[in-house]
């Protein structure tokens, strides 16, 4: 063999070291003799043979390193577990955020409960409307509760609500519920970023009508979507730590011996 | 990488040339290339990383063993077993019949080798 195919071997045995570690052990060797052999075969012309044995190098590399990690990952006994994991993680995360925000929301509902049921009361007992709703909220800034009393035809008798230098209207038909069920609790937007949590009452009595309370539920809001990003983030760290856990296990428990692809 | 079942097909180029290769007698790896250059071999130009990678594979699917003999320079044989040999003689079939149609629409000559 000339001194130039015996660099070309000898770089060959060395690039065969970045193939993965079962494939060398079980092929470097016949590899480097068909090198060899091929090298000095007279009959082989030289520079279109280099030319296959680069390209053959690199795909076949490719080739083996992608087997491997299909070897190594693709068992289902491993995609199930990493899959149940990540489904376990799943409803944890929902749970993460779906407890608290209720908790949040349905605590936002207290203040207006309190001040909608002791109007209620108050107005039953002869307190005049004006008497109930004194002073003046401006809903689009303001975070304090506010009241509205109604008559029993859903008009406004006083308000010390401000939406847009009016008085704010709620949701059609609400009435009609309160007017059968008592009560309901209600969230509407009257504008987009203006979000009200409110509670109405039924008056009854010589003055009946209804008290409606509410408040904006701007801060409330911004806690839920805090909880909503703490909650996501912690979904998405049990998923790292479910995808490295299992390349890790995959890893380790990896069969010594890997079969190629062709 | 799944198993090839002899009615199946078709075969990448480097498992048929392989196979037939291995088809006419035991043979170690650079003589497996050099068939499998020639223009009845195939004529597949195949580097040793793409021979071994596909042995493997075949060894691991049952169509092709080690011999276990070793010469003196150290290679080592391989033979084709019975179900190589079904799954080649599949191919050989299959090809046979394309090569018929190819014949029937008069993109070949009539009366070739057969």
């Amino acid at each position: 063999m000339s001194a130039a195919s015996s660099q070309v071997a000898w770089l060959y045995e060395r690039a065969l070291r970045l193939y993965p570690r079962p494939f060398q052990d079980r092929y470097a060797e016949p590899m480097s003799r068909a090198l060899r052999d091929a090298l000095a075969d007279r009959s082989l012309p030289r520079p279109k043979f280099f030319r296959v044995l680069l390209r053959d190098f690199f795909t076949s590399l490719v080739k083996e390193h992608f087997a491997m990690l299909r070897e190594t990952y693709s068992r289902p006994a491993l995609i199930f577990n990493a899959l149940v994991l990540a489904g376990i993680s799943t409803v944890l995360a929902l749970a993460l955020y779906v407890i608290p925000q209720q908790v949040l929301r349905t605590g936002a509902d207290d203040p207006q409960i309190q001040l909608a049921t002791d109007a209620a009361a108050r107005i039953e007992n002869g307190a005049v409307p004006p008497e109930v709703a004194k002073g003046n909220v401006d809903i689009t800034r303001s975070l304090a509760p506010f009241v509205i009393v109604y008559n029993d035809r859903g008009q406004v008798l006083a308000s010390t609500a401000q939406f847009h230098g009016q008085t704010p209207a709620p949701p059609a038909g609400i009435f009609d519920y309160v007017r059968t069920h008592g009560e309901e609790r209600v969230t509407w937007q009257p504008e987009r970023g203006v979000r009200i949590a409110s509670v109405i009452e039924r008056v009854n009595g010589s003055h009946a009508g209804f008290v409606l309370a509410g408040r904006s539920l701007r801060e409330v809001q911004a806690r839920i979507d805090h909880v909503q990003n703490l909650a996501g983030l912690t979904w998405l760290g049990m998923l790292g730590m479910i995808l490295l856990g299992s390349l890790a296990f995959g890893w380790m428990t990896r069969r010594k011996t890997v079969a190629t692809a062709v | 990488m799944g198993m090839v079942d002899p009615p199946h097909g078709p075969l990448t180029p480097s498992v048929f040339a392989i196979l037939l290769a291995l088809a006419e007698g035991d043979k170690h790896g650079y003589a497996i290339m050099k068939e499998a250059r020639t223009p009845q071999g195939g004529g597949v130009e195949m580097g040793p990383g793409t021979l071994y990678g596909t042995l493997d594979r075949l060894m691991r699917d049952g169509l092709v063993e080690e011999t276990g003999v070793t010469d003196d320079e150290r290679r080592r044989y391989y033979r084709l077993k019975g179900r190589g040999r079904a799954v080649i003689a599949a191919e050989l079939e299959r090809l046979r019949n394309a090569l018929e149609q190819g014949r029937a629409l008069g993109l070949l000559a009539h009366g070739g080798r057969s």
